[in-house]
């Protein structure tokens, strides 16, 4: 231990050691040269004779150095600085090897977190592997099935049959007696608490929660930051209303989790107390959520859950309907599949008592129990399948990369062989060889690595941006993924390792003297370019066919998204400001609740700059609406729609009328009713007759319809999108909002404005708050981003794939100029000879150029092949067109052409230029 | 038997160090004194190459079994002086009896008359 001490003060003191030992060497030296003397040798002899009994002086100190340790620390420095050198020498090379590595690791690791953080990141709680969800399965859940009703999510698989994670109450109370299997259930419901109205301090805004057993946290493991979470006695009839809130809400609202706790707030029109603030990751159980509120079960009941299904209480808590979530955690030592077993007889036996009919009987669900540690599979369900698509996107850029650092590496150890000779012929060994040019491939993929970093953290947050693409309550939460980096890093060290080796090893076993023979000669040079070219070619055309799969598919997804943006609307959708209003929630009921939308709208057609207002239930390609209507007493083609919307609907919108007129301030409750059909419902309905003047009878749905409106058409409009923004336009009937049955809740304005909408928000906000502080103004958008949101997957999916192609194609584009650079610069002499012997520059430049087509051409024959067999696999994603676009492939096969032309033409133009004299004296 | 006519004998490997440390016994002294006395006491003999006295030196050094320092020498010029340390000390006595179990097996394999002898 001692000695390593004194070593490492040797190491800090190197250079006063080394003076040292050269003044110990010269005394020792002069001492024996004496003593010589003293034998009677003259005062020269002696010195030279001296000398001659040490010996080799260099090597005596190096070998005295050695002694002193860390010898294999001084040659790395020493290799460490060559290596520096190298880079500096061959900058380009370094620039362009470093660039295309660092691109490909940072390309993976930013996709790969999203990946991560959508996939297979654990939720932020105390154990998250004994955590289980709660499922079942069953053939299907249409006809005759157990569950009457639903609120929640199931998802029908055409081989797996239905699946969903909703149940009713009875079964969570009795899956709560199961304490031999799980510590712990507890149950939670999102859909419901999607849209609270939430008055904090007078100010009323709309918030996300989620309703939560009493169990729910502590089954989780998560404590409250301040205050308390929910316990089991909160959840309980009778007991006094209280909340827990994100620590989000508690900062923006409160000003700190501290200050929340004890204030009361107001949701729905229901007085809560706040007891407590979740810790700052928390989000609850699904990752694409995050709730600002945790309020107790039984509370939603208080809020009104069992409203809008048109259910007594006792039904909603009954055994038909469906919409508690569950999950679990498991007793230690069991898993999923033995708490299922467990399980399931139990549950067989109470889903058998809620079925009433032998149907019912012969589909019953069954129960599933699966792992989750992280979380709910809503967001996998969603993302998994563009992620995956992605994922091996950015796995072929980082072979794409990983080709071109082997390729450089290939071309220029194929250039340094006379360096690596002339090493060896002096006395250097083949490990010493072997370990400088490891250093130089280490080096190389650390900076490589280095760069990639930050290439990861802008990725992850353009990406961000991307997906998230105007919506602000985007939930992910993406982290720079420090495995994967770790694993791209690592692969990218291993390419550079053993490209950068096994030339190595071949190059030290190089008989030396042919080598030193041989100049940048024609001869030797060509023979063996000839067989070492092998290998780089079919690397080259590896990544020419790489590119070429990229840019089908960003051709693909370019020629998707510009079908969207093409799609004929019928309406103009530029300078549409859009928002919502809920003033059900806020309090107003009918008849005034329509008077309150018709005066605001008012107000808002009058605010400077707006030159036309409306409103209707929804926006243009959100969702639609069906009721029973007939004409002449015969019901109307199926797949009709209606839709509800206020006067001027037509004029703010600009969709043009083909006969009669808008909706205007004269048609109210009272006046006679009034209809306005599209051109499809005219000629579907009233072939060769003029509709104006003529009858649709609105039907009231229910066990026996009633006639809720008997409505005179005056005006028929152009079609124009509705709901979807790819099906066809369905004939659609517009009625007006407030003229009875079916009652606007929520309504959407739309204000047509000049110039930027978004600046006219403050002044929507304004009104509204003077009108009624207690109804928030949600969603404002601008109609523009209304309709790329409803196609946002497609549009961020098109960009990164086009992004993705035009990296890969600058990748490729780098080993390709890397190659041909480093090739030419080989044949030098050759391209100087056959220069001298009268080729002129055009003819050298063709020559390197067909080489290169050469390999374009082969790389494009597989790279076309691969496409055509995978683009099955995006073809989910496709919107008019075919996935064999045979236009894409032709344009993606043109961009890839050009570009290894240009790849290879600099260089090219480099070798024309070759002066023969210089050239042939070159050695 | 048969005896070579040579002048010199090639050291053993490690015995080096042994003489080394067991010329520094006699007091703290510099290289060239440390060669010329081992030189002198095997009656020429032993002829240690400046080659390997050197690194060996600063490997006993490394080793914390001597101690070095400048000192002047007798001329009155800048020396590097070696001395023994308590730890060369002990590593010297151990050696020393290593060396002694050594020779003596190889002097009964070589002259098992002697032993017979005796």
């Amino acid at each position: 231990m001692k000695s390593f001490f004194r070593r490492l003060g040797w190491l800090a003191r190197r250079s006063r050691k080394q003076a040292e030992l050269r003044e110990e060497l010269q005394f020792h030296l002069e001492e024996e040269a004496e003593q010589y003397q003293g034998e009677g040798l003259a005062e020269e002899h002696a010195r030279w004779a001296a000398r001659r009994e040490l010996g080799n002086l260099t090597l005596v100190q190096e070998d005295t150095r050695a002694t002193w340790g860390w010898t294999i620390l001084e040659q790395f420095g020493q290799d460490l600085r060559y290596a520096f050198r190298t880079m500096n020498a061959n900058r380009v090379f370094t620039l362009l090897a470093v660039l295309s590595l660092a691109l490909g690791i940072g390309a993976n690791t930013a996709i790969y977190s999203f990946m991560d953080a959508i996939l297979i990141r654990s939720l932020p709680v105390g154990d998250p592997q004994s955590l289980v969800v709660l499922n079942w399965r069953a053939k299907t859940t249409h006809g005759d099935f157990v569950m009457q009703g639903m609120s929640g999510e199931t998802y029908d698989d055409p081989k797996a049959g239905t699946e969903a994670g909703i149940f009713p109450y009875p079964a969570f109370e009795l899956l709560q007696k199961s304490d031999s299997v799980f510590s712990s259930v507890f149950a939670f419901e999102y859909s419901f608490a999607n849209n609270l109205n939430v008055t904090i301090k007078g100010e009323a805004d709309l918030e996300s929660g989620v309703f939560v057993s009493g169990e729910y946290f502590s089954g989780l493991g998560v404590p409250a930051v301040s205050g308390r979470i929910i316990l089991p006695d909160d959840d309980r009839t009778g007991a006094p209303a209280v909340a827990v809130v994100s620590y989000a809400l508690s900062q923006a609202r409160f000003g700190g989790p501290a200050n929340a706790i004890g204030q009361s707030i107001v949701i729905d029109r229901v007085p809560f107390t706040v007891i407590g603030v979740t810790p700052p990751g928390f989000f609850g159980t699904d990752p694409q959520q995050s709730p600002s509120l945790y309020l107790p079960f039984r509370t939603n009941l208080a809020l009104g859950a069992a409203n809008p299904f048109g259910l007594r209480p006792a039904d909603y808590m009954g055994g038909n309907f469906y919409w508690v979530q569950m999950m679990a955690r498991l007793r230690p030592g069991l898993s999923p599949a033995q708490a299922q077993a467990a399980l399931s007889p139990a549950f067989q036996q109470w889903v058998t008592s809620t079925a009433t009919s032998d149907q019912q009987r012969a589909n019953l669900p069954q129960l599933l129990v699966k792992e989750a540690a992280s979380g709910l599979e809503t967001l996998r369900r969603e993302y998994s399948q563009p992620l995956y698509v992605l994922m091996t996107m950015v796995g072929l850029i980082l072979l794409l990369a990983c080709a071109n650092v082997a390729n450089l590496l290939l071309a220029r150890s194929a250039a340094r062989r006379r360096e690596i000779a002339l090493r060896l012929s002096i006395g250097a060994s083949r490990w010493r060889i072997i370990r400088q040019l490891m250093t130089e491939s280490v080096l190389l993929a650390s900076l490589s690595g280095i760069c990639g970093v930050l290439c990861a953290i802008w990725g992850i947050r353009f990406l961000t941006l991307l997906l998230a693409n105007g919506r602000n309550n985007f939930t992910l939460r993406a982290e720079l993924n420090w495995h994967v980096l770790a694993a791209t890093a690592g692969l990218s060290l291993l390419t550079g390792v053993i490209f950068g080796l096994a030339p190595a090893l071949q190059a030290t076993r190089v008989d030396v003297l042919p080598s030193l023979k041989e100049t940048h000669g024609v001869q030797g040079a060509a023979r063996r370019g000839l067989r070492r070219l092998s290998l780089a070619q079919v690397l080259v055309a590896s990544q020419i066919a790489i590119s070429m799969l990229m840019l089908v598919a960003a051709g693909l997804f370019v020629r998707t998204l510009s079908n969207l943006e093409s799609i004929q609307l019928g309406f103009n959708r530029e300078n549409v400001l859009l928002f919502q209003l809920n003033a059900l929630k806020g309090g107003h009921k009918e008849p005034e609740l329509s008077a309150f939308y018709a005066g605001l709208r008012r107000q808002f057609g009058e605010i400077p700059g707006v030159s036309a207002a409306t409103l209707s239930e929804g926006s243009m390609v959100g969702g639609e609406t069906g009721l029973p209507l007939t004409v002449g007493g015969t019901p109307v083609t199926p797949g009709t729609r209606i839709w509800n919307v206020g006067p001027n609907f037509f004029h703010t919108m600009q969709i043009p009328m083909l006969a009669g007129r808008d909706f205007d301030e004269h048609d109210r409750p009272g006046t006679p009713f009034v209809v306005v059909v599209n051109e499809t419902f005219a000629k579907d309905n009233f072939p060769g007759r003029n509709p104006l003047g003529q009858r649709v009878v609105l039907l009231e749905a229910g066990e026996k319809p009633r006639v809720a409106r008997d409505m005179e058409i005056v005006g028929v409009s152009r079609d124009a999108r509705y709901g979807s923004l790819t099906r066809d336009i369905p004939p659609v009937a517009y009625i007006l909002f407030n003229q009875g049955y079916p009652q606007l809740d929520q309504a959407e304005y739309a204000l047509r404005t000049v110039g930027e909408p978004l600046s006219y928000a403050s002044a929507v906000r304004e009104i509204v708050r003077r009108a009624d502080a207690t109804v928030p103004v949600s969603e404002i958008k601008t109609q523009v981003t209304d309709i790329d949101q409803t196609i946002s997957q497609q549009i961020a999916f098109a960009k990164l794939c086009v992004g993705f192609a035009i990296l890969a194609l600058t990748i490729a584009c780098i080993g390709l100029y890397g190659t041909v650079s480093y090739n030419v610069a080989r044949r030098t002499g050759e391209i100087g000879i056959r220069m001298a012997l009268g080729a002129h520059s055009g003819k050298v430049i063709r020559m390197i150029l067909s080489e290169i087509s050469l390999l374009a051409a082969a790389g494009l024959a597989a790279g076309m092949i691969v496409a055509l067999a995978a683009s099955k696999f995006v073809e989910s994603f496709l919107y008019g067109i075919k996935r064999n676009d045979p236009a894409s492939l032709l344009a993606a096969a043109a961009i890839l052409f050009g570009a290894a032309f240009l790849g290879a033409y600099a260089p090219a133009c480099r070798a024309s230029r070759i002066d023969p004299m210089v050239a042939l004296r070159h050695e | 038997m048969h005896r070579e006519p040579r002048s010199r004998v090639e050291l053993l490997q490690g015995t080096l160090d042994l003489l080394i440390l067991r010329t520094l016994l006699a007091g703290p002294t510099h290289g060239h004194a440390i060669a010329k006395h081992i030189q002198r006491t095997s009656e020429e003999l032993l002829q240690v190459e400046s080659g390997s006295l050197y690194p060996g030196l600063h490997r006993l050094e490394a080793k914390g079994w001597i101690a070095a320092s400048w000192k002047l020498s007798d001329k009155g010029k800048r020396a590097r002086y070696y001395q023994l340390t308590r730890l060369g000390r002990k590593q010297l006595v151990s050696e020393q009896s290593k060396w002694r179990a050594f020779s003596r097996a190889v002097g009964l394999i070589l002259n098992p008359a002697d032993q017979e002898g005796q």
